[in-house]
């Protein structure tokens, strides 16, 4: 899907336009009209840009954390959003450790506890990969998601000296998405074999083979890819209809 | 003169007491351990990446394959992120069948972990005892899914069908018997002197230590901390049951086994609750057939029996999921091990190894 076409994270802007590529058509109504109220509708996106639906998913929630970071780090921050009640907060990554510190420490915060740490691709981006922090109070139960965008080649401060627990996570981030960590004591492979070539998450890395292997090698990057490879080669999607037709196999 | 230098042995990865293929490099003085260095990664089969070329109904029996032991979690948690993610609201059965299903899972899981880490300290009844246990746990689980170990059996927005008729019935008479087969095994282990000797005081971690390394799950909570997941951030419904957290003070591979012990029964008692006061209706929810979730992101977890699940999801509005990353509690729980080991014996790693219950393929996933 030409999904990563805008530059800017996907929280910012308006309704998202309908998801290129056509999918398959009966579903548009079937989405609309269903149990989520928060899905964008098809039909309002292109019509009013002025006045965006609002979004249940998107609305802020208090947090005291994005409250202190805006306090202390205003600089820092580069965008505030919300999903599903949680708050994502877009760094430089400049003084990251330092903010990851801040945030440990503070009385009212207390996120003694990175709960995740992991990347994201966007291959289209300026800056194409992102770094993603979770910590957690195990005290006061708080979340937040902390957001850092890096280019290709750049190296963030490593976080295993304000958590420890981010020892192993950068290790996998370096394995699979080839960021580097400034100063994390052992940055080596940590799920792939040492002498691999390639970091395997990137968005162009293939799923299977390499592009010479004609047999092997296939490009997977859309739904309709998906549904025409299984139906291809494993039992497709007829049995579905087989069930509601015969009843034979239900339960 | 005898001289004397540093030995360095290397355990597994084709170790019975290793639960899997975990490596360990031990640099040993003597029988003590001065470093330990685990090797992980024998087991990774590439979900993440496998998952961003799938929809999201089809990443459900991947998530199967992480903790083999324990899916329902599994499921269950990756369930309950896309739904988090799309908004949707699950109707208050399926929400107390999937609790009734989490909850013998974390049975059935437990049960396996003392059935094996008894047999890694030598003894071997127990081992029979708690699969025969487990082996009801999986009928019921057969009866309702098909499946005994890779279930597949909730869905986005629910379950795939309500379950089957006198089920309850079947899971009220497995709670009936199951205090009774507890006492077997305690019994068996906790004042048991061989098992005293093998588990107190091996193992320690601080809860500072545990805290900071991102432990999770019993170990967690054998260190004194309190938390889990399903009283600090409730999820399906969990927050309508009472149930006790049971913490330790030693934070030794003793506490540990309490710890597990004590949450047999907390699962008992919150089943037991649930059968009571199972509501009536519809077990999924209206979902779309095509599962678009709105662009964004979310991060769910769930209290799997090893510890803190978690599921990062983003979006992007397509019908496949842009980036998905499972957070492993054996992963990160493995990360302490080194620390729990040093200074011990060589003999004391399997102890602790099984006290910290891994399972590699969620591990490496």
């Amino acid at each position: 899907m030409a999904d990563d076409k805008d530059t800017k994270p996907p929280s910012a802007s308006p309704p998202p336009a309908p998801p290129a590529g056509g999918g398959p058509p009966p579903d548009r109504p079937a989405a609309a009209s269903g149990a989520t109220p928060g899905a964008p509708a098809a039909p309002a996106a292109p019509a009013a840009p002025a006045a965006p639906k609002p979004d249940p998913l998107k609305d802020p929630v208090p947090s005291r954390a994005v409250d202190l970071l805006k306090d202390h780090f205003a600089d820092q921050i580069l965008e505030v959003s919300y999903h599903a009640g949680m708050p994502i907060v877009v760094l430089r990554k400049e003084r990251v450790a330092e903010i990851a510190a801040f945030l440990r420490d503070q009385a009212d915060l207390r996120m003694d506890y990175l709960s995740n740490l992991t990347a994201v691709h966007w291959p289209k981006r300026e800056k194409p990969f992102e770094v993603v922090y979770h910590p957690f109070s195990t005290s006061l139960r708080h979340r937040l998601t902390l957001k850092v965008p890096l280019a290709e080649g750049e190296e963030t401060p490593s976080l295993c000296g304000v958590w420890p627990t981010a020892n192993w996570h950068e290790r996998e981030v370096f394995d699979l998405f080839g960021i580097r960590f400034a100063g994390h004591p052992d940055l080596t492979r940590i799920l792939m074999t040492d002498e691999w070539v390639g970091h395997p998450l990137r968005k162009d890395y293939p799923l299977e083979g390499n592009p010479g292997d004609h047999l092997q090698y296939r490009e997977v990057t859309t739904a309709e890819h998906v549904y025409k490879y299984e139906k291809a080669t494993i039992r497709g999607f007829g049995w579905k209809k087989e069930i509601e037709k015969t009843g034979v196999g239900r339960g | 003169m005898f001289r004397t230098e540093e030995m360095e042995i290397n355990m597994g990865p084709q170790h019975p007491s290793t639960h899997g293929v975990l490596r360990l490099k031990l640099q040993l003085d003597g029988e003590q351990i001065k470093e330990m260095r685990p090797v992980i990664g024998y087991l990774h089969r590439g979900v993440e990446k496998l998952s961003e070329h799938r929809t999201y109904a089809m990443i459900e029996p991947l998530t199967d394959r992480l903790d083999y032991v324990a899916a329902i979690s599994e499921n269950l948690g990756y369930c309950g992120a896309v739904e988090k993610l799309m908004g949707l609201q699950i109707p208050p059965r399926a929400q107390s069948i999937r609790v009734v299903l989490a909850e013998l899972q974390r049975i059935a899981s437990h049960l396996l972990w003392l059935g094996t880490h008894a047999l890694d300290l030598g003894a071997m009844t127990v081992f029979f005892y708690t699969f025969r246990e487990r082996e009801i746990i999986l009928d019921l689980f057969e009866a309702f899914c098909g499946a005994r170990l890779t279930y597949n059996s909730m869905r986005i927005g629910g379950l795939l069908e309500d379950v089957p008729r006198g089920w309850f019935e079947r899971v009220r008479h497995f709670l009936k018997i199951f205090p009774g087969r507890m006492k077997e095994y305690e019994d068996l282990l906790t004042v048991n002197r061989i098992f005293l000797g093998r588990t107190k005081g091996v193992g320690v971690l601080s809860a500072a230590d545990a805290i900071a390394y991102g432990v999770s799950g019993p170990p967690l909570r054998a260190s004194g901390v309190n938390y889990d997941v399903r009283k600090a951030l409730p999820y399906s419904s969990y927050d309508q049951f009472e149930f006790d957290v049971p913490l330790g003070s030693h934070g030794d591979t003793y506490d540990r086994y309490l710890v597990r012990m004590e949450e047999l029964r907390q699962s008992c008692r919150i089943i037991r609750q649930a059968l009571d006061r199972m509501p009536d209706g519809e077990v999924r929810a209206k979902v779309p057939k095509y599962i678009k979730p709105p662009a964004g992101e979310v991060y769910h977890v769930v209290e799997s029996p090893r510890g803190e699940q978690g599921f990062y999801i983003v979006s992007t509005g397509g019908e496949m999921p842009y980036r998905v990353r499972f957070r492993a509690p054996s992963f990160v729980n493995l990360q302490a091990l080194p620390l729990m080991c040093r200074a011990g014996l060589v003999a004391d790693v399997v102890a602790v190894i099984g006290s910290i219950d891994i399972v590699l393929g969620d591990c490496d996933r």
